[in-house]
């Protein structure tokens, strides 16, 4: 996988996805990720989860870092932005801020996601900026070809690893759930039909909704993130589970070694637009209160 | 030049922060442009909030437009006098220098103002303090007694200034303005009763003409007035001086017309924002200064390669790094022409007074979006500090014109990157029906899909449709001023420097060397031609700039390939008209022989 | 090295002036500082009348243009009055409260004009002479061909009674014996003076008493002074010329002696061994008469200011002159006197 390597734009393969009925949300670009790699999951889960809601294509909005799962937004047939490389959250922020009839869904890896664009998500998700957030963790940075991520395992061994990482990873579900997002779940790639749903109901939120999808990296990653290995770790969260519970939430977060998929956590608050509307009304005098 | 027959006066007022300085030469700046007058005024701040650091307020006053701050002042107003001391000196002859002569506590020999004023200055003591204390029980209206001294002593009509001060302060309780009033009178009473000494006259402003709405402002005011007027929709911010009152102003001014107001969480997420709010036609903007602009650099590529519409303002200060937040520089071109990785030429407009401020701030939007692309307003901190009066414009002239939709071609994809003939291609928004894309920073093709084989054709095509720019209706991207036809010496300048230059070349005129100066505004796309032109009628070209390395003299003889005449000074102050007048009585006298592209005198010596 | 010697001198009139020209001659090392409460460098007091000849800028009123105090490296302190001198810290208290050192000083602090103790409450309706200001503020307010009421009638007021009438003013002048001080002449001398003034238009209210002076009178005259016999004197400005009272009140605490001025040795040292004095401010021993004596006039003023310079220098000079005290009337019909002129 380079970043070089062209679209590949195939009629016959066209043909193909407008037979199974999801071609409105298709571009006429195909992924260009590794076969294996976890990140077609998200075509199909996105395609689904609009379709689902029932949310025009032209109204949607896909932005995205830099990265392999960045290449995202040229796969599907909304309107697109490619930006920076760890910049997802501000330009959405900025598009949401602009026109806020559009349905915004940021893209990004983990590199993207925790290293590069640390320190925009705190403020995302404290503004409760009303987008959906997919990252897809695969522990290591796939476009520049395997260095360590600030997701990789302490012991893995990457191209800047070489004599192993010694790094503690970060917990990003325990991070988003202490800045204050309104939405934190959890999918993995390997269970499509569960990342579907995952993608549909973080949307359906109003607010900012944060999606964890752990993802293998076919290509870099092959004692890690591997889908023999996550089969094996993934579990649900406990049926007793209460989303509305955030220490609950944070004491589900914390087993990081055996990841539990689901909604740990969500809450109805005030979203940017809303807050700003009534900054404004409150500055015009227009403030009922 | 001034018409020596009307009023030309500068007034500095020189405290400590707390003793209401700026608020002082507030009130007396609006007065004076409510009287008529054309105003240029310039605070000077200390680098930190509280304590007891130096605040000057020196305001210009004249019946002719005057294009920047006089060297000297006719008036030095001490409400500190450990403070005001070492400006004394700034007063001419026969000019005058008013101070408390009632201190509270004793002072050591020349502790006091009066030990520092020349023999042929005129000294005004009064009791500050005491006429403060009767007038309103305290001694914080000091700064508003200075002012009704003025008025008494020059003679100035009262009412103007009764009626700023009940403007300025009613948001406050009315006793508030009852006490300001009375210090204001109490002063006036005392300041008619002087005999005046001094030769400083203010006579009756020239009658305007048009009666024009006059509006006093700060550059960074003009920019917030020229933004609102073009109907500015939303705003991303981080606050850094000298960038941060264009923000707060915003702040204040959009939220009640329905903008969208946002402060971020640093310069790269202001620009992100700003470029993902432009990307969906809003009219997004950002402020900074040069280190938030060196953050910003990588969205800018973004935004010059993806071609989306949107407005950075930056106010420079003195660099690199932290480096003088509050004094003012113009190092900072390099990085706004050229700053970022690859060939990524954005507009990039640079005003030299406050309505360039306004006019180019309102402009800006349009700009950006006929372009598609980035547009900086690159201005500086005295620029955005100082204020002028400014004729605003009457009529709604700067709201966004009416989208008008694209059409599909049936059968035909939609290329947001078509090759056109202007090299400028139809952009939908998101939202639009039909016209889904997505856009990158890769490079891409005509559809933005990735594409590397077409980069030389989209580089071009970037860089050919700025050129147009070069011609947009309504903004003199050069002009020049002062003699025309072939001339000795040509000063050509930018940015807020280019008032130190106008005053120089008007006084060289007056001294009978032929000259000219030019003012280019845009700075990038560079307007080639006006510049050959006027190279081509200069037998020598001067470029003072408030910088070491010579920004713009690079740029220019760069673009053209001509040796020019360096005056470079990275002194944290204005440029000093003076020296300006000495290099070009220096050319004048030596010649155009000698002339080799060498540095002048100033230049990194 | 040692720091330089700092001469003080109070006053910036005909003697500290020249006092301070004199110190800077012979000593170019020496700090001199020159405290005044004039606002404007020095000029000849004499020349005040000048106003009313068109010399109406201060500017061209100057003896030396400001730039010869830099020169001369002389620190001119103006606008500051001195309210305290402590003979025994050897420092000065100016009113707006900065103290200034001295190693010797030099008090030439002249005279104010003097106004009749049973006027003083009047001192608002009357306009002094004694400074550039208080003559421009006479020029304005007396409208051309006017009428300068003058209470007294000293040598100051006879001088610019002589140039109003010559400049199409008119002038009354009501006299109470004192008349053409500093002069001490006979009344019979005094009475003849005072025909010839009257030959050439001076209205003259002899030994009147003016108990009063007034605005907004019945006829609508600026001012009014009221006579101790009721008579109404009606003009539009009204002056006290009843000679000067030497300027001593901040020398109380100076260690030094004063009587009506201060008290001075023919060397003009005060009984304080590092203050000297000299002008008007100064009543100078005089052998002779075995009194102390007042030498006005600014020929006698000048003199001793610079005396007074050379012997705070370590000099020894003795104050002798001795001009002889008359005025007449000259041949060509005009008043002259033996000092009073210029
Ligand atoms: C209006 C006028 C006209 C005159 N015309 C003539 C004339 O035609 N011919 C003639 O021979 N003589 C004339 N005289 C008199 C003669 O000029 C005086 O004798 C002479 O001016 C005295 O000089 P002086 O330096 O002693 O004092 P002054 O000239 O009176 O100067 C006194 C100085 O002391 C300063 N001073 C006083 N008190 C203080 C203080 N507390 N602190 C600081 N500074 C102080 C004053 O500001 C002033 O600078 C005239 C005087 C006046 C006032
Ligand atoms: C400013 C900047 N620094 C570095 C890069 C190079 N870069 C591109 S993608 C990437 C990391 C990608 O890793 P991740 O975000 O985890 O995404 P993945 O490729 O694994 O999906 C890096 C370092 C860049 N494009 N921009
Ligand atoms: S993440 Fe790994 S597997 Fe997926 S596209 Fe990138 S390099 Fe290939």
């Amino acid at each position: 996988m380079n970043e070089h390597v062209k679209p590949v734009y195939l009629e016959e393969k066209l043909e193909e996805i407008r037979a199974d009925g999801h071609q409105e949300y298709r571009s006429k670009s195909l992924p260009t990720w590794c076969p294996g790699c976890g990140y077609f999951s998200m075509a199909e889960g996105l395609t689904f989860a609009l379709k689902r809601l029932g949310i025009e294509y032209k109204d949607v909005v896909t932005v995205s870092g830099i990265g392999c799962a960045s290449r995202f937004p040229f796969f599907v047939n909304t309107y697109g932005f490619h930006t920076l490389h760890g910049r997802v959250l501000p330009v959405a922020t900025g598009i949401k801020i602009g026109n806020e009839d559009l349905t915004v869904v940021a893209v990004g890896g983990d590199g993207d996601a925790f290293a590069i664009g640390g320190g925009h998500i705190p403020h995302a998700a404290r503004r409760n900026v009303n987008l959906t957030y997919l990252v897809f963790d695969n522990g290591i940075y796939g476009l520049t070809k395997g260095q360590a991520s600030p997701t990789s395992a302490v012991g893995f061994k990457t191209s800047s690893t070489p004599y192993e990482n010694g790094d503690v990873p970060l917990n990003p579900l325990m991070m988003l759930l202490s800045y204050g997002a309104s939405w934190v779940g959890q999918a993995y790639a390997g269970h499509q039909h569960h990342l579907a749903d995952m993608i549909t109901e973080a949307m359906a939120h109003r607010g900012f909704s944060f999606l964890r999808v752990l993802s293998p990296c076919v290509t870099f990653d092959k004692t890690n993130n591997t889908y023999a290995n996550l089969n094996m770790a993934a579990r649900g969260l406990p049926e007793d589970h209460d989303s509305s519970d955030l220490m609950a939430a944070m004491a589900e977060a914390a087993q990081a070694d055996h990841p539990a998929l689901g909604v740990y956590y969500k809450e109805d608050r005030p979203t940017l637009d809303e807050v700003m509307a009534a900054t404004n009304r409150r500055a015009a005098g227009t403030d009922p209160a | 030049m001034m018409n020596k027959a009307g009023t030309d006066i500068q007034i500095a007022i020189c405290g400590s922060a707390g003793d209401g300085t700026i608020a002082s030469g507030d009130i007396m700046k609006r007065a004076a442009a409510l009287m008529g007058f054309n105003v240029i005024a310039f605070d000077v701040y200390p680098p930190e909030i509280r304590g007891f650091g130096k605040c000057i307020s020196r305001i210009r006053i004249s019946s002719q437009q005057a294009y920047s701050l006089k060297q000297e002042s006719d008036i030095l107003v001490s409400l500190n006098d450990m403070h005001a001391i070492p400006h004394v000196g700034e007063v001419r002859d026969f000019g005058a220098v008013i101070y408390d002569d009632h201190l509270v506590s004793r002072v050591a020999e020349g502790g006091h103002i009066s030990a520092h004023i020349n023999p042929a200055q005129i000294p005004y003591g009064f009791s500050i303090r005491q006429i403060s204390e009767q007038a309103t029980n305290s001694a914080r209206s000091r700064n508003i007694v200075i002012l009704g001294y003025v008025a008494g002593l020059f003679n100035l009509p009262g009412e103007h200034f009764r009626k700023v001060i009940k403007s300025k302060f009613a948001t406050k309780a009315q006793a508030v303005v009852d006490d300001n009033t009375k210090a204001f009178d109490a002063g006036l009473r005392a300041g008619r009763a002087v005999f005046k000494l001094d030769d400083v006259e203010v006579r009756e402003p020239a009658e305007d003409a048009n009666g024009a709405e006059v509006v006093m402002m700060t550059g960074n005011g003009a920019v917030v007035r020229g933004f609102m007027e073009a109907g500015i929709q939303s705003y991303f911010g981080y606050p850094i001086t000298p960038a941060t009152s264009i923000m707060e102003r915003l702040a204040v001014e959009m939220p009640p017309v329905g903008g969208k107001f946002l402060q971020t969480e640093d310069e790269i997420s202001a620009i992100a924002a700003a470029i993902g709010a432009g990307y969906t036609g809003s009219r997004a903007a950002t402020a900074t200064s040069g280190p938030g602009l060196a953050l910003m650099a990588e969205m800018l590529g973004l935004g010059v390669m993806a071609e989306v519409p949107v407005v950075v303002v930056v106010s420079q200060r003195g660099g690199p790094s932290t480096g003088l937040p509050t004094k003012t520089e113009q190092s900072d071109l390099n990085l706004a022409v050229f700053g970022g990785s690859g060939d990524a030429q954005r507009i990039v407009l640079a005003p030299t007074n406050v309505e360039g401020c306004y006019r180019c701030a309102a402009m800006a939007f349009d700009i950006a979006e006929t372009y598609q692309v980035p547009v900086i307003l690159l201005i500086d901190l005295y620029l955005s500090n100082r204020y002028e009066t400014v004729v605003p414009s009457s009529e709604n002239a700067f709201a966004p014109k009416p989208r008008v939709p694209l059409k599909l071609v049936k059968g035909k994809p939609y290329e947001r990157f078509a090759l056109t003939e202007n090299h400028i291609s139809p952009r939908a928004l998101p939202g639009e029906e039909g016209l889904m894309h997505t856009i990158t920073g890769l490079e891409h093709n005509e559809l933005g899909r990735p594409n590397d084989a077409i980069h030389m054709t989209m580089t071009i095509k970037r860089h050919e449709k700025l050129k147009n720019a070069i011609n947009y209706e309504g903004l003199n991207v050069s002009k020049r001023f002062g003699d025309t036809g072939r001339v000795n010496v040509g000063i050509l300048g930018w940015g807020s420097t280019f008032g130190e230059i106008l005053e120089a070349m008007y006084e060289a005129q007056a001294e009978g060397i032929s000259c000219s100066a030019m003012k280019v505004v845009m700075l990038s796309p560079l307007p080639v031609d006006a510049l050959r032109a006027f190279f081509n009628d200069c037998d020598q070209i001067l470029v003072p700039e408030l910088n070491y390395e010579g920004q713009f003299a690079n740029l220019v003889s760069g673009a053209l390939g001509r040796p020019v005449t360096r005056l470079n000074r990275a002194i944290g102050t204005p440029m000093v008209v003076d020296e300006i007048l000495a290099e070009v009585r220096r050319l004048y006298i030596q010649g155009p022989d000698t002339q080799d592209g060498a540095r002048a005198t100033g230049a990194g010596s | 090295m040692s720091t330089p010697i700092h001469n003080v001198i109070i006053g910036s009139g005909s003697a500290g002036f020249g006092a301070a020209r004199t110190l800077r001659k012979s000593d170019d090392k020496c700090r001199i500082t020159m405290i005044t409460m004039d606002s404007l460098p020095f000029y000849h007091r004499y020349d005040l009348p000048q106003v009313f000849r068109g010399k109406q800028d201060w500017r061209d009123l100057l003896d030396v243009p400001p730039a010869y105090y830099d020169e001369m490296d002389i620190k001119l302190r103006r606008c500051s009055r001195v309210v305290d001198v402590e003979g025994a810290a050897q420092k000065i208290t100016l009113a707006h409260q900065e103290a200034v050192g001295y190693d010797r000083l030099l008090v030439c602090a002249g005279g104010r004009g003097y106004i009749p103790e049973n006027l003083t409450s009047y001192a608002g309706l009357m306009h002094g002479f004694g400074s550039f200001e208080a003559a421009m503020r006479v020029y304005r307010d007396l409208p051309a061909g006017g009428t300068a009421i003058m209470i007294g009638g000293d040598m100051v007021g006879i001088d610019l009674a002589l140039t109003l009438l010559d400049t199409g003013y008119k002038v009354t002048l009501i006299t109470n014996g004192q008349t053409f001080w500093p002069h001490e002449i006979s009344q019979e001398e005094q009475a003849r003076l005072l025909e010839v003034l009257a030959a050439k238009g001076v209205t003259i209210f002899k030994d009147s008493r003016p108990v009063g002076v007034s605005r907004d009178n019945a006829q609508h005259a600026a001012s009014c002074v009221t006579l101790e016999d009721g008579t109404e004197v009606f003009g539009d400005v009204v002056m006290s010329f009843c000679g000067l009272a030497s300027s001593v009140e901040f020398m109380l605490g100076a260690d030094v002696d004063i009587e009506r001025g201060l008290l001075v040795n023919p060397e003009l040292r005060t009984s304080n061994e590092t203050i000297w004095a000299a002008g008007d401010v100064c009543q100078i021993w005089h052998d002779q008469e075995k009194a102390y004596r007042f030498y006005h006039g600014w020929k006698n003023v000048r003199v001793m200011g610079e005396l007074a310079s050379r012997n705070m220098q370590g000099a020894h000079e003795i104050f002798d002159v001795d001009i002889e005290d008359t005025i007449g009337i000259g041949p060509d019909g005009q008043l002259r006197s033996t000092f009073w002129t210029h």
